[in-house]
């Protein structure tokens, strides 16, 4: 459900934007971390919903997901998606629907935990981004 | 171009948002928080991303937001609709590292489903972090300062009010807690007569509100939204005074 909200945001955003620079978008790429669990496909068909009637009706929305790097500010370990996927794996299936870092992946260095020294003074960039916008 | 940080500059557009701040720690900004937003009838923030005190005064810690197509539903009670990290992680520690809190603060300011509201109250964390830039850059917040008549609290709130009117931001109010008991028809000052706060208060022409301490608002925690003893009393005298129109 939290991706029709992220498309409203993108849409609000990217429309203003568009109306100050007397522009229409013919193309999004946004940017998402792996960690957020967003669905792709309904953040799509949600971004083709809330686009109507705005500078946007005419644009393709594209989705990367992004597979963060983290690096351990304790211990220096670099580490990859698959050594906390078993922590992800365990936190999802602890808050089923309500897993917190769908709706806010800043959230990480919450619940993750270095996988070489066990702190959670991790650090990867979690955030959600217009990548690219080309106009019309 | 970072979608979230324009929408909860959207999300605040055209409302009053006060944002309730002390540069120390336990000098009760949570519990002014709460009664100003039951006054007002307005949103509760918390932006304490770590002391998520709100979810503990109203006694809905753990209870978790839903989430709808149009972003973070409020847990309400007490007539107070409250949003705050807790409402996300539930009844567990929440640790970042700084350069994550203004991620945070801007998802929750983004997606928290305000409604009509006009007004926003905003329990800030102690300290002068992330948080606090955050809030900047997001929207042009009404302070609120709280501090305790103690010279340790004093020393620390100096700083918080210099910063606020460097940024051009005079505090609408210096609220002094636990400023006095009355005890057996007595008053006495447990934590001295606060003159220092009452001068950097008249220097810079900001309203000081001093606020009593009540050892039966002890008994209201998590149920705060019942009490309405002395301290509520005086938040809500000087929320409704003419003089106090900006608090």
């Amino acid at each position: 459900m939290h991706e029709w909200s992220l498309a409203l945001s993108i849409v609000q955003s990217l429309d203003k934007w568009a109306f100050q620079q007397g522009v229409e978008v013919r193309r999004v790429a946004v940017s998402v971390p792996s960690v957020s669990q967003l669905d792709v496909e309904i953040l799509k068909e949600a971004f083709d919903m809330l686009k109507q009637d705005s500078r946007l009706a005419k644009a393709t929305l594209e989705v990367k997901v992004r597979t963060p790097r983290y690096k351990c500010r304790s211990c220096g370990h670099e580490f990859g998606q698959e050594e906390v996927d078993a922590q992800i794996k365990a936190l999802m299936q602890s808050y089923g629907e309500e897993y917190p870092l769908h709706l806010i992946p800043e959230l990480a260095p919450t619940f993750i935990r270095c996988p070489k020294c066990g702190s959670h003074d991790i650090e990867a960039e979690l955030s959600i981004k217009i990548e690219e916008v080309e106009t019309i | 171009m970072r979608p979230l940080f324009e929408r909860a500059r959207e999300n605040l557009r055209n409302r009053r948002v006060l944002a309730v701040m002390a540069g120390k720690g336990g000098v009760g900004k949570s519990v002014i928080a709460a009664f100003l937003a039951i006054v007002k009838k307005a949103p509760l923030i918390d932006l304490d991303l770590f002391g998520m005190a709100a979810p503990k005064l109203f006694g809905v810690a753990g209870r978790l937001h839903e989430v709808g197509k149009e972003g973070i539903e409020p847990i309400e009670v007490g007539g107070v609709k409250i949003f705050s990290v807790g409402g996300i992680v539930g009844d567990r520690y929440v640790v970042l590292p700084g350069a994550s809190q203004g991620g945070v603060v801007e998802a929750l300011l983004a997606f928290a489903k305000l409604g009509n509201a006009r007004e926003v109250v905003i329990d800030m964390p102690p300290g002068m972090g992330e948080e606090l830039l955050s809030l900047h850059r997001i929207t042009d917040f009404a302070p609120i300062v709280v501090t305790t008549p103690s010279a340790a609290s004093y020393k620390v709130v100096k700083h918080l009010v210099d910063y606020l009117l460097e940024l051009g931001k005079r505090p609408v109010a210096v609220v002094m807690n636990m400023a006095y008991v009355r005890c057996n028809g007595a008053v006495i000052y447990p934590f001295g007569r606060g003159n220092e706060v009452k001068k950097l208060a008249d220097t810079h022409r900001i309203p000081l509100i001093e606020v009593p301490i009540d050892p039966q608002l002890e008994e209201y925690i998590g149920q705060i939204y019942r009490y309405r003893g002395p301290v509520y009393e005086v938040v809500q005298r000087f929320s409704l005074e003419s003089n106090y129109a900006a608090f």
